[in-house]
């Protein structure tokens, strides 16, 4: 069992980096910037080592303390959580590297990593989980993370935005929270696979549904579905560039979708009526996001009404239950963590430039600023789903399932609100880098250079996205994924096999 | 099963087109050396010209679905960034317009894929085959039509076609709009109409109204504008009318007629924005009313745009003439249906036809006849920069007349020796079909009959008049015109009175506001939900947590009935 050690350290190498720059980060100028990056390094390398334990050795369980199942807590390794840690820890990585840079305009560099690493100990502390109520302490340590760093520049608006956020999000958090106690006194376990087979002996009640709807408020809020996703556009803008790219890129999905999946699919059970609900509620995120991404002329609020659109492609995805469904609303949670880091990073790239988020003051940055302007280009044409670049893969997944499943319709918004993606980039694209060069911006520089090589490398992944697909790889990382989900509450008998 | 049948196939139709698209990319290589000479950043450029050739060859050839959509949407992302070679305000709006319609109409197309997929539970084009005899089936060819309708240029979708000629480099909208995109639009809607789709009657009157309604509005669209490039871009929508129509019709000879159109059409749209182009490179504008006497300072780029202008108004014995010709007896043959609609489609047809060669009169008039701008510029005047310029214009760069001149000889002996050659060669191999002429047209010997009828005409000229006429200069009411520079006469006015008639001058102003534009429609009803979901988002707290009660609430309704 030796090789389950590894799980905990996505935990343990988090805070300890927290702790370090918490320390000493403020006496010594460029050590933030050294642990931060290092830090994601090393949880990025671990997670990517997972994908081949995963792959080779099946699903791994760690005893937290030593407790046995069902009484301790248990941090369980399978082919999802791979999925979701290499997801985490790779915009995590970049987005660090960018920090470097960009964080130069703020003052407290250390407070900002400290919050950051916290943060991703959340993260990496809820995807691992194998206990609900650990689960829920893990998603409040991300939350209240989070809280602070979108009140990080401390401006007027931003405070609002993370006051805003802060409220509905605790909101969020009590509803999971009396679903976590409804079903704790009704299965008198807190362990998930424990939880699993309860629920299995006793089958469905009336409670379980309460719980169900709960969670679905609960991390609906977390993943920002409409209609609980009012807070989003208020705070993923308001936060500096980096974090709105980790909040839109994979706070939203490891607290809300991930959690979400998890427990519907492996621990309630999904039956055709929640199904329906998680293609309803995606399909109107969906729309909905699109409908009011396309007016806005706010850079970061753009991109935040996007990401509320694409999360509705994901549970769409997710929802129709199908394999082909599963793994094409999986990848495209990949996809989205790389093209909307991305598109973050980028309008950070604009604002550090220019000083501005208004699209109307821009125009014809892509001659002063190349590297900025093509990967802005190259993530857009992946948001928007353009062959060959990986948003285009995931979509026509989607859209293949959605028709595969008889659901036409959903299918049908599924292509309007891709239409709809395509025309708001092109707005984005349009005023903020084509066209005439403004006067004002003749003075305008290409960013530093960690900046640069961040949205380098994303783009490129967004370029080759599209290979995920390709049967090796598709065979050691998304198809382990879905097939978690789609064994649903057999979960349980695999993580009790893992324990021994 | 062997690899490259199921990702990619060489038949004749496909061989054929993939031809044509390699020559024209040369040919718009050679010209854009000498258009583009003074523009930034031509390695780019260039590199996507290539980039443009290979992901045409690569869906001219994809016999999978999905490949072939790769190549194809890479295409439209293609086209975006050439347009914004222009580096004009005007030009990324274009470019942004013309990018949402065909990367709309892609994602319609996936939807029709994966339509297709659940019919036949295969994505490879060669096997499939299905009847329309369901509404899925027909949803499905709508979706993939509506892709190949956005390519070309076909109504409904065609408003990004004349934006894009008038603000697009020239070479690029000679290059793509003008050619590439009509050969890919057009056999990929040959490829679905004819190989995966069997076509229902209904259907053919669907594309035939589509295609005659294309002929007519688009060239009466194409009458009243006021600048070179962008009418010219309303001709290319116009010509796919009879395209559509062509194929429309259903039977082998229209099909036929259809195919050898868009080969025809391809190659004088071509020849006549690359003429367009060296005007415009000379002249520094494409507004017509500031354009004029050309044809003696260009005469080599004039014979080809008047040879290219021929063959497009259908004139024998040019090229567009013999293949409108076999779209009429297409049309004809549909007769035998038993429905009388067919007068109606070839009316359309000819009435198009007519109306095409009166705008190409108002064009040449105003391009190449007509009286230069400020010919004689007053003696005390300080010339400035564009008069300046007009003193010194010549005719254009060989490898800008190169291109133009191939193309025009390719008009006349794609129409003089229309069976022989391209007939022979490329359209019927790439049907398969045994066609019978309904008529009897010898091109070659009309050919001759028309020559002669010429050299008979220019003999009766020259022997009645050449003792009497006199030249003098343009005058009305003993003031000559070319000394009073207001006076001029464009060619353009007298096409205005056209807007003044009574059931056209309400449709024109409407067209004018845009009320025909898919694209503006569209932004209506985009930003009108976008007002209405943005009055909810009024950033009070308490309303958004209501909303999520609220949303609770209807959960609890729905799960715990």
């Amino acid at each position: 069992m030796a090789m389950s050690n590894i799980i905990p350290l996505f935990v343990a190498i988090s805070l300890l980096g927290a702790f370090i720059i918490s320390i000493i980060g403020k006496r010594l100028k460029w050590l933030p910037d050294l642990i931060g990056s290092l830090t994601t390094l090393i949880l990025l390398v671990l997670s990517l080592i997972t994908v081949r334990i995963v792959a080779t050795q099946g699903i791994l369980v760690y005893n937290v303390g030593s407790w046995k199942l069902p009484i301790g807590i248990v941090l369980v390794l399978d082919g999802l959580t791979v999925f979701m840690l290499v997801t985490v820890n790779l915009i995590a990585f970049f987005v660090s590297i960018y920090s470097i840079n960009y964080m130069e305009r703020f003052t407290s560099k250390w407070k900002f990593y400290t919050l950051f690493l916290l943060m991703m100990a959340g993260m990496n502390g809820v995807v691992v989980t194998g206990d609900m109520f650990n689960l829920f302490v893990f998603l409040e340590i991300a939350s209240v993370a989070s809280y602070a760093l979108v009140a990080f520049g401390t401006e007027r608006h931003e405070l609002e935005a993370a006051f805003k956020y802060t409220v509905m999000s605790t909101v969020g958090t009590l509803f999971i929270l009396l679903g976590i106690v409804f079903l704790y006194s009704y299965t008198s376990t807190l362990n998930m696979a424990d939880m699993a087979n309860v629920l299995a002996q006793k089958g469905m009640s009336n409670i379980v549904v309460m719980v169900s709807i709960l969670f679905i408020v609960g991390f609906g809020l977390k993943a920002a579905l409409v209609p609980f996703h009012a807070w989003l556009p208020d705070a993923h803008p308001s936060a500096p560039a980096p974090i709105s790219a980790m909040l839109s890129g994979v706070l939203i999905k490891s607290l809300g979708i991930y959690t979400l999946c998890r427990v519907f699919y492996n621990v309630i059970g999904i039956n055709s009526s929640l199904s329906l609900v998680l293609m309803v509620l995606g399909t109107l995120s969906m729309v909905i996001g699109v409908f009011l991404a396309i007016g806005q002329w706010d850079f970061k609020r753009l991109l935040a009404y996007h990401s509320i659109s694409q999360i509705g492609y994901v549970i769409l995805g997710i929802g129709l239950g199908t394999p082909l469904g599963i793994i094409g609303g999986l990848f495209h949670l990949f996809n989205h963590s790389v093209f909307k880091a991305l598109l973050f990073l980028n309008s950070g790239a604009v604002e550090y430039a220019t000083g501005t988020r208004d699209l109307q003051k821009m125009g014809g940055l892509m001659t002063k600023m190349p590297i900025t302007g093509t990967t802005t280009l190259i993530a857009s044409m992946s948001i928007a789903g353009i062959p060959p670049f990986n948003g285009f893969w995931s979509k026509l997944i989607i859209i293949i399932a959605a028709v595969q499943a008889n659901r036409l319709g959903y299918a049908f918004w599924a292509v309007l609100a891709s239409i709809l993606t395509l025309a708001s980039f092109m707005k984005v694209m349009k005023y903020a880098f084509f066209g005439e060069l403004r006067n004002k911006w003749s003075e305008v520089m290409e960013v530093p250079f960690f900046m640069k090589i961040a949205m380098v490398i994303l783009a490129l992944i967004c370029v080759v996205g599209g290979v995920l697909f390709i049967s090796n790889i598709n065979e050691i990382f998304l198809k382990p994924a879905s097939d978690v989900l789609l064994e649903g509450t057999k979960y349980a008998d695999i993580v009790f096999k893992g324990i021994q | 099963m062997n690899l490259t049948t199921q990702f990619f196939k060489f038949d004749n139709l496909s061989i054929f087109v993939a031809i044509f698209v390699g020559i024209f990319f040369l040919l718009i290589t050679i010209y854009s050396v000498g258009f583009m000479r003074q523009k930034k950043n031509l390695i780019y450029y260039y590199s996507f010209l290539i980039l443009t050739l290979l992901s045409s060859l690569g869906a001219v050839f994809s016999n999978n679905l999905i490949l072939f959509m790769i190549f194809w949407g890479f295409l439209g992302l293609l086209l975006y960034l050439l347009i914004e070679f222009s580096q004009t305000e005007n030009a990324s709006y274009t470019a942004k317009k013309a990018f949402i319609i065909i990367g709309g109409t892609d994602a319609l197309m996936l939807l029709g894929l994966a339509l297709v997929w659940r019919l036949t539970g295969s994505l490879q084009m060669d096997e499939i085959s299905i009847s329309l005899n369901t509404k899925v089936a027909v949803l499905a060819y709508i979706c993939l039509a509506a892709g190949a309708f956005a390519k070309a240029g076909a109504m409904p979708f065609h408003t990004w076609v004349p934006d894009t000629a008038q603000d697009a480099p020239t070479p690029v909208t000679a290059f793509l709009p003008a050619s590439l995109d009509k050969l890919l639009g057009i056999y990929f809607l040959v490829r679905i109409s004819l190989y995966m789709f069997k076509m229902s009657p209904a259907l053919n009157t669907v594309l035939m109204m589509i295609g005659s309604f294309t002929i007519v509005a688009a060239v009466m669209m194409a009458l009243i504008q006021h600048d070179l490039k962008r009418l010219l871009g309303y001709h290319a929508v116009s010509q796919v009318g009879y395209m559509v129509l062509g194929i429309g019709t259903g039977n082998p000879i229209g099909i036929a007629g259809g195919l050898f159109h868009m080969l025809n059409n391809t190659i004088y749209k071509s020849c006549l924005f690359l003429s367009g182009g060296a005007v415009e490179k000379e002249a520094g504008t494409t507004n017509l009313e500031k354009l004029g006497g050309f044809g003696k300072i260009m005469p080599i780029t004039f014979t080809s745009f008047l040879i290219a202008s021929l063959a497009i108004s259908g004139i024998p014995p040019f090229n567009g003439f013999a293949s409108k010709w076999m779209i009429y007896q297409g049309i004809i043959k549909t007769a035998g249906n038993g429905s009388h609609l067919w007068i109606i489609w070839l009316i359309a047809a000819m009435f198009g036809s007519a109306l095409t060669l009166a705008s190409f009169m108002k064009l040449i008039h105003a391009v190449f006849l007509g009286q230069p701008v400020n010919k004689q510029p007053l003696s005390n005047k300080i010339l400035t920069k564009a008069e300046a310029m007009i003193n010194k214009r010549r005719e254009t760069s060989p490898t800008m007349w190169i291109p133009q001149v191939f193309l025009a000889g390719l008009c006349v002996i794609f129409g003089v020796f229309a069976y022989r050659i391209p007939l022979k060669m490329f359209i019927f191999p790439s049907l398969g079909e045994k066609i019978e002429f309904l008529g009897i047209w010898n091109a070659s010997l009309a050919t001759i009959l028309i020559i002669v009828g010429i050299a008979v005409g220019i003999i009766i000229y020259l022997l009645g008049t050449i003792t009497k006429a006199r030249e003098t200069e343009a005058f009305i009411g003993g003031e000559i015109l070319e000394k009073q520079p207001n006076m001029r006469i464009s060619g353009t006015e007298f096409y205005n009175t056209i807007k003044e008639i009574t059931p056209l001058d309400a449709i024109y102003r409407l067209a004018e506001r845009k009320v025909f534009d898919i694209y503006y429609l569209g932004s209506i009803i985009t930003f009108g939900f976008n007002k209405i979901l943005s009055y909810l988002h009024n950033g009070i707290l308490p309303t958004y947590l209501s909303w999520c009660l609220l949303g609770m609430i209807i959960l609890f309704y729905i799960l715990l009935r």
